[in-house]
Order: structure tokens, then C-alpha cells, then sequence
């Protein structure tokens, strides 16, 4: 039912974008690369809805919110706070490394025990189980940016990584989710971006940086 | 329990979210309707809940939109407290954010212009903060839960950057990522929750909902890993939220930087919506045996964070992060007692965990947005003095907020005669009778500690020797409509303590619904 070579092809260039967004020390390509894995986002959604009409307003909500409002809000603020990423804790070199081993890891083994995640018939599906994989993975490469990213506009680009996956695997595992709460879950995270680049802004205004290490104020 | 349709729970939180929306627009035309709308949102939202609570305590359970809101004893208890607490915070916001003393505090260079903005802004969000937070008590649907919890963090997050200072900014962001990115971890869990529990619902409305009330009858059906996964998923999730040790460094940054008022919320009774989350997440595998392992999980962690708590709170020389080392130290009894719901879940012994629990929930609400309001006080009247170390002998100057001061730190301490006594008394048993000596000793050892740390500060800032001075004025008493809300609190701390039975029929219908007895 499903178009397999499509939703298979959409899924692997989203890790791709991934590690660019993570891995790009230029902020504005960092963006583009995340707005990038919202428009795959979007086409996977319209990939599944062949099986879930349902899923058409998903895609709305998803293109709106994912590859509208938050690239545009991300490059909004990289312009006031500059395009270069403060030099991470760990060095490209390692980190690409780094990456590369957390991606080969987290894919293969959620493809392997897809059925420890979701133990349905549904999710051993070929389909379901890359789009599992990828989102597990997306996830992983999230988190490693909130953790290793010491610039703030960086770890919210993390944060949105982390978001995406999560998106991503509930519309492949609880396509039935009811409308307002599809339309609550998209809606919260942009006005979360919104607001964190906000308060961004102003600590940049007043410390004259983005560099987490800096927030150095409140100790234990 | 027979379950009755009602328009109350979508009351609830509609009036304070409909008032919020109103509220900008109008407190920028005229600056003293801000205030009014708080205050008038709260005292809906309070004149809503006790008809909630009286038809719990009478047996019936109210539900709404075909069962997506399902409000029972233990959603009834969450709404009175919130609805009390956030009560008295805005009778204290009257003088507490009044132009002129702000206007010291954020910098004259910011103009009236820019301050008046921020205070509409302020009561806007108080009032959708107030709104979220009672709306993650009623809904019946798991993923609405995740919305509603996740809405509040966005609904506090610039209540804590109020002030827009070096310090202020940074609680924010750390606020703001860490809890987003925590209850990223709660959606997951809900997500693996459906996908493994919808082949088991029957009929469309099951799958389509995704009620807890129906999750917690298949929950038998989903293997044990996955099971465990999602369990730890939503302890991660709801429990950074709730403030849970090694998930809470966010709680003493956001706590102690936001305006008092929004502190009392925050640590009176935001975490306890999020401990109420939690319970009603985790409660979903309790009726499975297999899962008792993962309720002594849940102690081990409980007593971690009493003790970090306890200890960090008695290393701190600034007050509001003394308060709120001591609420993350508190959070551990509550979560002792959910702990020891699961070990015994569905039979009477369960009874005294979740009873102890909820009284401690209730008591530690009252006491805490007490203290914070106290202090408030204190950093009102000293011109935002709160290091322990700069401040001394207060008690003859504003000997009201001594009192209030104390009543509330030896409630939290849980010293008889007030209320914190019985509900830790409880606990203490509960631990005993589930003979988990150790959780017993460090329940106890962490109250002590806590004891400690509160006569510390307040022996520094009230008795020792010193006169108080604010530049060249004398130091005055706060004014009545800052000591009345305080002294409400205080009293109910004393009131319940004497008579622990007033609050008996509505903890003691919550703590069934919690310990899932029948």
C-alpha cells in the first residue's frame, strides 16, 4: 500500500540533514539543513497518509509549524546573534567520528528490535520499521547536540532534532491521535523555539554571548 | 464509581485561559485591571473546584467531552490546592509587583512604558499558568496530559526571565530547555505506550483515545521490556519536571529567580502537578505484579533526592534557593509515598503510602507557598536583601512574617503540632509497614536536616543581634494584603495540624483512586 523505495529514500536523506544540522559550525546552514529535514518530514507524512487520511492535516500542521515558522524564527535570531556557532566541547574531527558511530549504532540496533519498541505487527512492516530506525536515530543525534553544543542557538537546533523524531515515529506508531492533540503537540514546540531564542536574544544582550559556558551565574 | 457528565471541568480551566486571553489588551489600557483579572481568574478557578471536590467526596466522578476530561478525588484534591494556592498569590501580587518597587528592581532605565508592558504581561501568563496547570489534572487522555504539562512550562517560561537580568535569563533558558527536553522523553514514552497498547483496545474509541482508564486494563498485555522502557521514559519525563533528583537542576535556578508570587506557584504547586502526572503515568503497569521492582525504583530515587535535597538546602546562603532545595527535598517524601503505592498497588497496604503522599502534598503546598511568600516579604521590605548572611535581627521589625516564617518552616520540617507532622508521620509508617527500614531512616534523617537548615536561617534573620536598615530608613512590616495571604496559608498549616480531620473525606477518596483500591 505504501510507496516503500519513497518513504525509504525520504527517511535516509533525514539523517543526512541531521548530521548537517549538527555538525555545521555555520548557524544559517545549520537551519537550512533542519528546514530541509522539515520538508521530509512533511513528505513522509504524505507518504503514510496513503494508508491514513487523517494524516493530510498532520502535513499542514507539520509544514506550517516545522518548515515555516521555526526555520524562519531560527534565522531571525541567528541574524541578531551571528552566524558563526561558538566552538563546541568536542572538535569536528571526533565528532563526525563520534556521530557516525551513534548512527550506525542507533539505527541498527532499533531495526534490529523493532519489536522491542513497539511489539505490533504493523511496526515490523518495512516501512514502519526504517521510519522507526530513523527516528531513533534523529533522536540520538538530538541529544548529542544539546549535550556537546556549547552555543545556545545550537542546542536549540538540538532540541528541534529531538522533536522531529518524536513527531516522526508517532505518526508512524499512533497515527490515530486525535486532531487537537496533534495540532497542541506541533503548536507547543514552536512557541518553546520561540520562546528560548527570545530569552536568548536577551542573554546575548546582556553577557554579549551565545556560549552556554558562560551561564555561569547560579551555581549549586 | 459512578461516573456523571458535567460542564465543570471544562470550566475550570476555560474561564482562567478565556481571562488570559483577555487580559493583555485590557491591562495595557488600564493598568490595575491586570491584577483584578488574576485575582479574579483565580477566584474563579477556586469557586469552581470545591463543587469538584464536594461530588468526589460524595462518590461520583465527572466527567466531560465523552470521557477526554475525567475529574475523580485525586484530580479533585490537585484543583483545590492549585486553585488556593495561585488564590493567595494573587491577593499578595497587588502590592508585590506594583509599579514603583519593580521599577527599582528591573532599572529605572527601562522606563514605565516598558515595566507597564512586562506587567500585563505578567498577569497573562499567571492567569494561562494558572489555566495549564489546572487543566493537566483533568484529562483521561494521555497524550493531552503531555500537551497540558508541556504547555505550563511554556506558560511559566517567561515568568522566570520577569526580571530580564543576568540571572533571571539564564534560570529561563536552563528552565526552559531542560524541561522541554525531559518531557521530550514523556512523549516518547507515550508514543511506545500506543503503539504497543492500541492492538489490545477494543472498538474505535478506545484506540482513537487512548484514555488512561483503558490503558491500565491492557497494561497486562504489553511485554515486560517494552513495558520498562516506557516506564523509564516517563519517570525521566514527568519526573524532571517534578523536580526529582539527578533530574532537578533546573528547580532551584527557576525557582529563586522568579517574582515570589510566581515562586509559590512554581514550588507550591507547579511540581505537584507534575508529580501528579507522573503518578498517574506510572500508575497505568502498577496493576501488574512484575512491575513492584520499578516501585522500589521509585523509593530508591524518592530517597536520593530527600537527602540532596536536604543537604544542598542546608549549604545555601541565599534564602529562595534554600526554599527551593528544600522543595526538591520535599518532592522525595511525595514520591516515597507514590513509591510504596506501587509495591503494594490495589491493596490496603498501598492505602498509607498514597494517603501520606497526598497529605504531603497538600501540607507542603500550604507551607511552601507560605515560605516563599514570606521571604518575598522579607526581599520586599529589605529592597531585594535575601542572602541569609546580609539580613538580620527582622523579628522585631516584622514580627508577623517571624511568625508566619516559622509556623510554615517547622510544618515542612514536619514538627508537631502542624500539618507536615501528621502527613510525615504517615509516610514514616507506610515505610515501616512495607519494612523499608533504610527509605524510613533516610525519610527521617532528611527531616532533620531539614529542621536544621530552617532554624539556621531563621534563627540569622530574625533573632540575631543587629538592626535592619534599608539605605537610610527603617525597615516596616509588610503591608496587610502581603501578610493576609501569608498568614491564610500559615493558619491552614496550623488548622490542619490540629485538626488533620477536616481534610480526611476528600484525601481519603483521593488516596483510594491513587492506590487504585476500589
Amino acid at each position: 500500500m505504501y510507496n516503500l523505495k519513497l518513504i525509504e529514500t525520504l527517511s535516509l536523506i533525514m539523517i543526512i540533514t541531521s548530521v548537517a544540522a549538527v555538525e555545521s559550525h555555520n548557524l544559517k546552514r545549520a537551519a537550512t539543513a533542519y528546514c530541509v529535514q522539515a520538508l521530509l518530514i512533511c513528505g513522509l507524512i504524505l507518504a503514510f497518509a496513503v494508508g491514513n487520511p487523517a494524516l493530510y492535516i498532520w502535513a499542514a500542521v507539520a509544514l506550517v509549524t516545522k518548515a515555516i515558522i521555526t526555520p524562519w524564527l531560527l534565522l531571525h535570531y541567528i541574524k541578531r546573534t551571528g552566524e558563526q556557532e561558538v566552538p563546541a566541547i568536542i572538535g569536528f574531527g571526533p565528532s563526525v567520528l563520534l556521530v557516525s558511530a551513534l548512527l550506525i549504532a542507533s539505527y541498527t540496533l532499533t531495526h534490529r528490535y523493532v519489536h522491542f519498541l513497539a511489539p505490533t505487527p504493523e511496526a515490523a512492516e518495512g516501512a514502519f520499521r526504517t521510519n522507526l530506525a530513523v527516528s531513533m536515530t534523529v533522536f540520538a543525534l538530538g541529544l548529542y547536540a544539546i549535550l556537546s553544543r556549547r552555543d545556545a542557538i545550537k542546542t536549540v537546533i538540538g532540541l528541534c532534532l529531538l522533536e522531529n523524531a518524536i513527531h516522526l515515529s508517532l505518526v508512524s506508531l499512533a497515527p490515530e491521535t486525535p486532531e487537537t492533540a496533534l495540532v497542541g503537540i506541533a503548536t507547543e514546540v514552536v512557541i518553546t523555539v520561540g520562546m528560548l531564542l527570545y530569552v536568548i536574544a536577551g542573554i546575548r544582550e546582556q553577557i554579549g554571548t551565545t556560549d552556554t559556558f558562560e551561564l555561569s551565574e547560579l551555581h549549586w | 464509581m459512578p461516573e456523571v457528565s458535567s460542564l465543570l471541568p471544562i470550566a475550570l480551566f476555560a474561564v482562567p485561559a478565556g481571562l488570559a486571553v483577555i487580559a493583555y489588551p485590557l491591562a495595557r489600557v488600564a493598568r490595575p485591571l491586570g491584577p483584578v483579572l488574576n485575582l479574579l481568574g483565580a477566584g474563579a478557578a477556586m469557586a469552581l473546584a470545591v463543587p469538584i471536590a464536594i461530588h468526589t467526596v460524595q462518590g461520583r466522578v465527572l466527567v466531560s467531552l465523552s470521557r477526554e476530561l475525567r475529574a475523580d478525588a485525586l484530580s479533585a484534591l490537585l484543583v483545590v490546592v492549585i486553585s488556593g494556592v495561585a488564590l493567595t498569590a494573587a491577593i499578595y501580587s497587588f502590592p508585590y509587583m506594583r509599579l514603583e518597587p519593580l521599577l527599582d528592581r528591573v532599572g529605572r532605565a527601562a522606563g514605565p512604558e516598558v515595566t507597564n508592558r512586562r506587567l500585563a504581561t505578567f498577569y497573562t501568563l499567571s492567569l494561562a499558568f494558572l489555566a495549564t496547570m489546572l487543566g493537566a489534572c483533568l484529562p483521561n487522555n494521555i497524550i493531552m496530559l503531555y500537551v497540558a504539562v508541556e504547555a505550563s512550562t511554556i506558560a511559566s517560561g517567561l515568568l522566570v526571565a520577569f526580571y530580564w537580568d543576568r540571572r533571571s535569563l539564564e534560570a529561563a533558558y536552563k528552565y526552559l530547555i531542560l524541561l522541554t527536553v525531559g518531557i521530550a522523553f514523556a512523549l516518547f514514552g507515550c508514543v511506545f505506550l500506543y503503539a504497543s497498547a492500541a492492538p489490545h483496545l477494543s472498538g474505535e474509541a478506545g484506540v482513537r483515545g487512548m484514555l488512561i482508564t483503558d490503558l491500565s486494563q491492557v497494561a497486562h498485555y504489553i511485554p515486560h521490556g517494552t513495558a520498562l522502557l516506557i516506564l523509564s521514559f516517563f519517570i525521566v519525563g514527568f519526573g524532571t519536571k517534578a523536580g526529582l533528583a539527578p533530574f532537578h537542576p533546573w528547580l532551584p535556578d527557576a525557582h529563586a529567580e522568579a517574582p515570589s508570587p510566581v515562586s509559590a506557584l512554581l514550588s507550591g504547586v507547579m511540581i505537584k502537578m507534575a508529580i501528579y502526572a507522573f503518578a498517574r503515568t506510572v500508575c497505568i503497569f502498577f496493576p501488574v505484579a512484575a512491575y513492584q521492582p520499578v516501585a522500589v525504583f521509585i523509593v530508591v530515587l524518592a530517597c536520593f533526592t530527600m537527602l540532596l535535597g536536604g543537604v544542598m538546602c542546608l549549604a545555601q546562603d541565599d534564602l529562595k534557593r534554600m526554599l527551593a532545595y528544600s522543595s526538591v527535598s520535599q518532592m522525595g517524601y511525595i514520591a516515597l509515598g507514590l513509591g510504596l503505592v506501587g509495591i503494594g498497588y490495589g491493596q490496603s497496604a498501598a492505602y498509607l503510602g498514597s494517603y501520606g503522599s497526598l497529605f504531603h502534598l497538600l501540607n507542603h503546598a500550604l507551607a511552601k507557598a507560605a515560605l516563599f511568600l514570606a521571604v518575598g516579604a522579607i526581599i520586599y521590605t529589605m529592597g531585594g536583601k535575601r542572602r541569609i548572611s546580609e539580613l538580620r535581627g527582622l523579628a522585631r521589625r516584622m514580627p508577623v512574617t517571624a511568625v508566619i516564617f516559622f509556623v510554615a518552616a517547622f510544618a515542612i520540617s514536619g514538627m508537631p503540632p502542624f500539618n507536615g507532622f501528621w502527613s510525615k508521620l504517615t509516610l514514616y509508617l507506610a515505610a515501616a509497614e512495607a519494612k523499608l527500614w533504610w527509605a524510613l531512616g533516610i525519610a527521617i534523617l532528611t527531616s532533620l536536616l531539614t529542621l536544621v537548615a530552617f532554624i539556621r536561617a531563621g534563627y540569622h534573620v530574625f533573632w540575631s543581634d543587629g538592626e535592619p536598615h534599608v539605605g537610610e530608613s527603617e525597615v516596616r512590616e509588610a503591608p496587610l494584603a502581603m501578610l493576609v495571604p501569608m498568614g491564610v496559608l500559615a493558619g491552614l498549616c496550623v488548622l490542619i495540624g490540629l485538626y488533620p480531620q477536616v481534610v480526611y473525606p476528600l484525601l481519603h477518596r483521593a488516596a483510594l483512586a491513587l492506590a487504585g483500591i476500589q
